[in-house]
């Protein structure tokens, strides 16, 4: 078999390229081109988890309807339970550190009395 | 109800859907050799710019059930165990426990 010539091979891909209407790219730089020709993956990834009905979301659109969601009744009835053992969260702090503040007061009382 | 992880990872999933499309532009700026590497880098900081529930990568099959993240039957969406009850209950078409 006769050899090649390397001009000849070239010619060919870019025959082959224009053909087949394929990018024409000898020394293989990347173009970032796979980029746009993937395709896109958010429509079905948002498809992944099965469609739940907003119950309180209903209720809040449609009051006649007078819908009831028993999964949050049944939260504050435990709630009310939990408070009636003593066993409810703590009420919330009305000032912030309040022991540390007094704690820093008294420092400067003394460094005060200790300077006078 | 879903817990708190599958909540994020739903939000994660529809911030994908929403950046994909300028996520995958900067993508093809910032890979591509010919172009001039400080628009490239433009590009890539641009990128970085985006928020953690945009990138696909953030998204994690979880059961549907359960939010389970680990041995999740991804075809299901549901973990292993979960599989189980449901294949055995018959609520899972074409799937029966094997016998021979």
């Amino acid at each position: 078999m006769a050899a090649v010539i390397p001009s000849r091979l070239t010619a060919l891909t870019r025959l082959r390229c224009s053909i087949f209407q394929t990018s024409y790219n000898p020394t293989s730089v990347r173009t970032g081109a796979k980029y746009l020709r993937a395709r896109l993956r958010g429509p079905s990834m948002v498809k992944y988890y099965p469609a739940v009905i907003n119950i309180s979301q209903l209720a809040r659109q449609y009051p006649s309807l007078e819908l009831v969601n028993e999964d949050e009744e049944q939260r504050l009835q435990d709630i009310e339970d939990r408070k009636k053992r003593g066993k409810g969260a703590p009420k919330k702090a009305k000032t912030k550190g309040t022991f540390y503040n007094s704690l820093g007061s008294q420092l400067l009382s003394i460094i005060l009395f200790l300077n006078s | 109800m879903p817990n708190i992880r599958v909540l994020r990872d739903i939000k994660a999933r529809h911030g994908v859907r929403a950046n994909e499309i300028a996520r995958r532009a900067y993508l093809y700026v910032a890979r591509n050799q010919s172009l001039p590497p400080q628009v490239r880098h433009q590009a890539q900081l641009q990128l970085n710019t985006f928020g953690r529930y945009t990138r696909p990568t953030t998204v994690k099959n979880r059961c549907s059930e359960t939010g389970r993240g680990r041995g999740i039957m991804s075809e299901f969406a549901l973990c292993r165990f979960q599989f189980r009850l449901k294949a055995l209950k018959g609520e899972l078409n074409g799937i029966q426990k094997a016998s021979w």
